[in-house]
């Protein structure tokens, strides 16, 4: 990559931050949705190799495009099988990768700089998190203080540091450290603003097991955000009863219980809006299992077969487009299925009606065999 | 307690009740291949070639004597079948037979044809029909053994839900690998290992090694490309869910951007030339290509997938298939083309048996 590559990879990076930014407060942006996201593909496709080949395999003319839509979207399975970067690896800033236990089995998504992802991360995790600016916040959070390749935990020690006045990490080798908890929340009832409580639904679980029926004390106007759901955990439980679970323990209304919808994948993520219409503040969706993604983000349901996008409200496959991630994929197409109604997702899980499929086995199964 | 010569004569009436929905002039035959195309999903002559090719009608002397010493005692043997692998019924009741005078059998919900017509085919036989019933849900007691086929998920479930005392014995789901150094008739072997059950076995090859540079790997390819669309004249693939399908286009898409990936029109073939790591392709006569430079690569590779792999097939024993069977020692390890066909020697996945 020479001279010229390197600014015009900074200077898209710059026009999403400054989509970004713009949009998250409702600002009109500089340039549209489409224009943004096909100038990112068109780099994507002269720098990113398994692109151009999907672009080759596909026929596709990246310049006849007229919407960010006419392009293929890179699989997410194909960050685990090959690098998806538009930079060589002496310039990755942070290498995030996909949860598991086998570091053969992970997915990578290379950044040449964690900027525009720290951009959206805060400008949408405060619009669901914090759309009140609490202050004398004090964050806990059910993951270790360390830990350098997670995007969740990477994601988390950001809005620790951001939204909250101090910090209380609550994970130590794995396991719910309930004298730090409880310790945290001590601060937090003494400091006197709300406490913000995120982790994985997974980690949630574990606490709640932990807790065995008692009450967690936190002050009023606490919050908690849990993300990630179960897929191919050997412990689930359902959103609702995880959500009514964290409530009580919690001793907070349940619309204060916020899911998120990431990947390692993208740098941009999707909240629901519960917390947000519990304070009467104006939110295109209210209600737990359907999440609100940033303007920034675009996700469309598509056809198994074909791809191509099916009726509003139709079950799909998720294809998301995501001007923040201008070092890898601006769009990526997941096995996640969910309906879309009026640009927020419902997540419905894996296809509708399928039926188990005898003795074969599946990747999911796999990484659950492993216990990931 | 059942004697040695009981257990092999209830055995052989398993297999002459299977005998008669093999053949196509039995009324059972006919009618196992005028139900079983719904059920399974599978062609019509995808059913008639695992009825003809793939049902254990026979045992050899060296196959029953493993075969008794892998099925345990119990007094009420309870038999939960997976569904999709129509064929294994046969060797689960066979199982059962041997191990208990009493058995119980519950079908799939989708597939309940195959093990109503071995139980009425063993009724009207001489065989072990006293004691063997279909039932709508087990229900062990203690000292009774649970011989559970299918997914983890179905497994842990009736092991949770079953009384004290009771043994339960799952055969969770798996994948068959084939490792090669060359071709050597090595395509049309595996198309055979291929194209049965649509691939939804699990001894069914879904992830081949090909030892060696791209260039003959990669000319494997298009030979293994050629074999199955030769077998799709002849045994045209099933009808796929829709998770089958929107897996097989994510799986397209993914080799497309990683590497190669062949279209049939019933088939795919992906190739990468220099993985990172392997893809497990979905079921539906997809199978995923990759080179190995060495047996170090082979173990490295395989390593993630150990736990799943039931069978490593290939055309000889060198290094590198050395390797895979010391990665997972419990996989059957049969010759190309005899993947769907392992001896009637105790379960069909042989990774949990003692």
């Amino acid at each position: 990559m020479n001279a010229d590559d390197t600014s015009r990879r900074a200077l898209l990076h710059e026009r999403a931050r400054s989509f970004i930014e713009r949009a998250a407060v409702g600002m009109p942006t500089n340039e549209s949705f489409d224009a943004l996201g096909l100038e990112i593909a068109r780099y994507q496709s002269e720098h990113v190799a398994p692109y151009r080949r999907l672009l080759a395999a596909r026929r596709c003319d990246i310049g006849s495009a007229g919407a960010l839509g006419d392009l293929p979207a890179m699989p997410a399975d194909a960050f685990r099988v090959v690098r998806v970067a538009a930079h060589s690896e002496r310039h990755d800033v942070a290498v995030f990768v996909t949860s598991g236990t086998t570091a053969a089995k992970r997915g990578m998504h290379a950044l040449s700089t964690t900027e525009t992802y720290e951009r959206a991360a805060l400008a949408w995790g405060g619009w669901a998190l914090a759309p009140d600016a609490p202050s004398e916040a004090v964050a806990i959070v059910l993951a270790e203080r360390s830990g350098r390749d997670s995007s969740l935990e990477f994601m988390l020690r950001l809005f620790a540091g951001r939204f909250a006045e101090e910090a209380h990490f609550a994970i130590r080798q794995a396991e719910i450290d309930m004298e730090a908890l409880r310790g945290a929340c001590a601060a937090a009832l003494r400091k006197g603003g709300p406490a913000i409580v995120m982790g994985t639904s997974l980690a949630f679980v574990h606490l709640l097991d932990r807790l065995a029926g008692r009450r967690l004390e936190l002050p009023r106007g606490s919050r908690i955000m849990h993300t990630g759901g179960f897929k191919g955990r050997s412990r689930s439980v359902a959103p609702a009863e995880l959500v009514a679970a964290l409530a009580q323990a919690c001793g907070v209304d349940e619309r204060a219980v916020v899911g998120e919808y990431g990947m390692t994948e993208l740098c941009s993520q999707a909240y629901e809006g519960t917390l947000r219409a519990m304070m009467g503040m104006p939110t295109p969706a209210d209600r737990h299992g359907v999440f609100v993604p940033p303007p920034w983000m675009r996700v469309v349901a598509v056809d198994g077969e074909t791809l191509a996008p099916v009726r509003e409200g139709e079950a799909g496959l998720l294809r998301i487009e995501d001007l923040a991630n201008v070092d890898s994929a601006v769009a990526v197409q997941t096995a996640d299925v969910g309906r879309i109604v009026g640009g927020c997702v419902a997540l419905t899980g894996r296809a509708p009606g399928a039926p188990p499929r005898g003795c074969s086995l599946a990747m999911d199964d796999l990484l659950s065999e492993s216990g990931e | 307690m059942l004697g040695e010569d009981e257990r092999k004569r209830r055995v052989n009436g398993v297999l002459s009740a299977a005998s008669r929905l093999a053949d196509p002039g039995d009324p059972l035959g006919r009618e196992a291949r005028a139900r079983l195309p719904a059920v399974t999903g599978l062609s019509p002559q995808g059913v008639q070639l695992g009825l003809v090719r793939h049902v254990e009608t026979a045992v050899s002397d060296g196959e029953m004597k493993l075969l008794l010493s892998r099925a345990g005692t119990a007094p009420h043997v309870h038999v939960v079948l997976s569904a999709n692998v129509f064929v294994g019924a046969v060797r689960a009741l066979a199982i059962a037979v041997a191990a208990a005078p009493r058995v119980s059998v519950r079908s799939s919900r989708r597939e309940a044809v195959m093990a109503d017509l071995l139980v009425r085919a063993l009724a009207e036989g001489e065989g072990p029909s006293a004691g063997v019933d279909v039932v709508g849900a087990v229900d062990p007691k203690p000292g009774d053994a649970v011989h559970v086929y299918g997914r983890r998920e179905s497994i842990d479930a009736v092991a949770r839900a079953a009384p004290a005392g009771v043994r339960v014995r799952g055969h969770g789901p798996g994948f068959g690998i084939a490792i090669l150094d060359s071709d050597g008739g090595a395509a049309e072997r595996l198309s055979w290992d291929v194209v049965p059950f649509d691939q939804r076995g699990c001894l069914s090859p879904r992830i081949v090694i090909f030892c060696g540079p791209s260039g003959p790997a990669k000319a494997f390819c298009m030979r293994l490309a050629a074999e199955l669309g030769a077998r799709e004249a002849d045994v045209p693939r099933g009808r796929l869910d829709e998770e089958e399908i929107a897996s097989a286009t994510l799986y397209r898409e993914t080799m497309r951007a990683a590497g190669y990936h062949i279209d049939g029109d019933s088939f795919a073939i992906g190739f990468d030339p220099s993985p990172r790591q392997l893809l497990l392709p979905p079921t539906g006569r997809h199978v995923h290509v990759a080179c190995a430079g060495s047996p170090g690569d082979v173990t490295a590779l395989l390593e993630p997938f150990r736990s799943g792999i039931t069978a490593i097939g290939a055309l000889g024993r060198g290094p590198a298939v050395q390797a895979a069977i010391a990665l997972a020692p419990r996989a059957r390890s049969p010759a190309l083309g005899q993947m769907q066909r392992p001896p009637l020697d105790g379960p069909i996945d042989l990774r949990d048996v003692e």
